[in-house]
């Protein structure tokens, strides 16, 4: 039958795309070249739709993007631990579009790791 | 710009991003409103397309219509809320413009079956081949809708 065809196509299609769309916004970043930032952090955002730290590196002042707040609570990497002044340490890729700009993988604050995805 | 600066900056901004359930609720909701939206979008292109061709094209238009206008009103309400929480960023992202731009075209063509393809079609039987008119807005209308789904999706990678 035509339309069940049609469906197994459309369904195949969907799952091939799949792994691609799961890397939800990460495409914009520099993936084969991860780095890591460290320092105190100057300004922190906890806010939707994701938390940002300001961190001072290499000469430059980054801004750092963190996952949403719900996924940061979720994982206790709740806005007492985030907070300006403590020191971060953040593992990920920079923006292929805006400068001084990071997307992290994980992040680590007072010795304990969170991860971001 | 002066009212992107301050959308982001009112109580509607400040809200949907510093309250803890706002952001993702406005996120469901445009999801959902695209699910009713485009279903009802798709149903009367389809028709226009020739499915379901022994029924009566007005009523089946005014029908589904209704259930379209109201799923949009969501969208609308929830898209500005999304919006507020970094307008001026948004604004900025190339996708974003485009999506607006495909809204656009798509309320064009809404504007453009009222005041030219149904005059055309008023003498359409029901259970007859759609005219040419019909097959050309259907098409238009399904595919600009669509591709507003998808630039909407793609934001948040651009």
């Amino acid at each position: 039958m035509a339309l069940k065809r049609t469906l197994m196509v459309g369904a195949a299609a969907v799952l091939a795309a799949a792994p691609v769309l799961a890397h939800h916004g990460w495409g914009s970043y520099d993936a084969a070249t991860p780095f890591t930032i460290t320092g105190p952090m100057k300004h922190v955002t906890y806010e939707y739709p994701h938390v940002h730290v300001m961190v001072d590196h290499e000469g430059k002042t980054w801004e750092i993007t963190l996952a949403p707040p719900s996924r940061m609570e979720a994982r206790q990497a709740i806005i007492a631990v985030v907070k300006p002044g403590k020191v971060i340490a953040a593992y990920g890729y920079a923006s292929k579009q805006k400068p001084a700009e990071m997307r992290a993988e994980r992040i680590t604050i007072d010795g304990k790791t969170y991860e971001m995805r | 710009m002066g009212w992107l600066m301050a959308l982001e900056q009112s109580g509607l901004g400040e809200a949907m991003r510093g309250s803890s359930f706002l952001y993702p609720l406005a996120n469901v909701a445009h999801i959902l409103g695209l699910v009713v939206f485009a279903g009802a979008v798709a149903i009367m292109d389809a028709r226009l397309l020739g499915a379901f061709a022994t029924l009566p094209l007005p009523p089946f238009v005014a029908r589904w219509r209704r259930l379209a206008m109201a799923a949009f009103a969501l969208q609308v309400t929830s898209g500005v809320m999304l919006f507020s929480a970094e307008a001026t960023a948004i604004t900025g992202n190339p996708v974003f413009r485009l999506k607006l731009l495909l809204i656009a075209i798509g309320l064009a063509n809404v504007a453009l079956f009222e005041f030219v393809t149904r005059p055309r079609v008023s003498r359409w039987q029901p259970g007859a081949p759609p005219p040419a008119a019909a097959r050309i807005f259907g098409a238009l209308s399904l595919g600009v809708w669509l591709a507003t789904a998808a630039a909407g999706r793609l934001i948040a990678y651009f």
